[in-house]
């Protein structure tokens, strides 16, 4: 086995890490960020509450809040948090803040008889969030919810400030330990960008078949 | 009887409704007529309990349909499934079968067997007029609310609307339609409101008085 080959199979056993950690923010984002969304439109004292949550998050580097989450609860509460909670809840709640505003956006865009029309049946208000206004509004909003799992996947890459063995930090040890770093940085770079256009083609399949859907 | 007493509603210090008091008839037609913002969709609205009004009180404890004037079919379900979703909710195995049956049989009734699986995208102003107002009667109201029922329908559908909403009556419910399109109300309704700035202005029967209509558009501009 040559170098190059024994170098990306180094780096690319990195991406284990690197999926785990945007399988599990991308789910927490999309929950927190669906429940801050609904829960804004609820009443006035919820939406100031999340409004600061939210402004609080996007406001402040997502490698600041990793490190507050990784150094202060063991300090808090005597308790530490393994590499990959720690990333998750970290990249998680970062990125619900963001889905957040996007679902808001997508929100205000949907006609509001939609509403009205839930109301005029009679849909009581977790079915229409659930079946009437969400799954219009996430179909509608599916390019930049692609768009925010994208730059998440890139942001996993901060793992490594705190020692996650990912894509990221397998490049720098290689090149470190080899003193070279062109190779083992097109390496990872090649296997980011590969995992990219993978998201890419998913979602332009589901959104094909949102299309497909609608004009049988 | 719809007891409507002493409405008033205003908009950001606009007022769209003042001192509105109507008593409707059961299973009768009622036309509500005006230009554009003289409150007729409010009026309906508030009927629905869309708007609360800020005064006056709307005595009617039955099941009221509404049919928008954009339609507001779920875009994203089937025909089918627009017809059977809100009924279905609280139903049990049994009753949901018996819907997606009377579903069935309501859109062979406005002429739109076939169309059960698809989606509203695809159909045409009069279809899913129908679509909408099928969606309305699933729940089987008592009085059925409609908001500019013809607007941006060819005079072919609107004849359609005209005969839909005429069979629809037959059947007992009470329908109140809010148009700006005079002879189609003279056509459906044995009584016709004009409303101006929020107000009542005439309140006649289109069969009595024909000459009446005509006042009517001119009291328009």
């Amino acid at each position: 086995m040559n170098r190059i080959t024994a170098d990306f199979l180094y780096i690319g056993s990195g991406i284990v890490l690197t999926l785990e950690l945007l399988v599990g923010s991308v789910l927490i984002g999309l929950v927190g960020g669906v429940l801050f969304a609904v829960a804004r439109r609820c009443n006035t004292v919820c939406k100031a509450l999340i409004n600061g949550i939210v402004s609080v998050v996007r406001g402040t580097p997502v490698i600041l809040q990793l490190s507050i989450i990784y150094f202060t609860i063991p300090q808090v509460f005597g308790c530490k948090l393994g590499i990959i909670p720690t990333g998750v809840i970290a990249f998680g709640i970062n990125s619900s803040a963001y889905v957040a505003e996007i679902l808001r956006a997508g929100i205000e865009n949907l006609p509001k008889g939609q509403f009205e029309v839930s109301r005029a049946l009679g849909i009581p208000r977790f079915h229409m969030w659930k079946d009437i206004i969400l799954p219009q509004v996430l179909m509608n909003i599916l390019p930049a919810l692609i768009n925010e799992t994208v730059t998440l996947l890139k942001e996993t890459a901060l793992i490594a400030t705190v020692g996650g063995m990912d894509i990221m930090r397998r490049s720098q040890v290689i090149a470190a330990e080899q003193y070279e770093y062109f190779i083992p940085l097109c390496i990872a770079a090649f296997i980011y960008y590969a995992l990219v256009l993978l998201i890419e083609f998913i979602g332009r399949k589901v959104e094909g078949l949102k299309r497909y859907a609608e004009n049988l | 009887m719809l007891k409507i007493c002493d409405i008033c509603k205003s908009f950001n210090g606009i007022e769209v409704l003042n001192n509105v008091s109507l008593d409707i008839e059961e299973s009768s037609i009622l036309g509500l007529a005006g230009s554009s913002g003289s409150g007729k969709s409010t009026l309906l609205r508030c009927i629905q309990g869309l708007e609360i009004p800020d005064h006056g009180t709307i005595n009617y404890d039955r099941k009221i349909g509404f049919m928008f004037q954009d339609f507001n079919l779920f875009p994203h379900m089937t025909v089918l499934q627009n017809l059977v979703y809100a009924p279905s909710l609280r139903a049990t195995a049994d009753e949901k079968k018996r819907y997606i049956d009377k579903a069935r049989d309501m859109l062979k009734d406005l002429g739109i067997a076939g169309k059960e699986s698809t989606y509203p995208g695809t159909l045409s102003g009069g279809q899913k007029q129908r679509v909408a107002l099928a969606r309305s009667l699933m729940i089987d109201p008592e009085v059925l609310l409609c908001d500019e029922p013809t607007s941006g329908l060819d005079v072919a559908t609107i004849e359609d609307v005209v005969g839909l909403l005429r069979k629809v009556n037959g059947l007992g419910v009470t329908i109140v339609v809010a148009s700006h399109d005079l002879e189609f109300l003279a056509q459906i309704c044995g009584r016709i409101v004009l409303l101006r700035q929020g107000k009542i202005l005439l309140d006649i029967d289109p069969r009595d008085n024909p000459i009446a209509i005509e006042n009517l558009k001119n009291s328009y501009t």
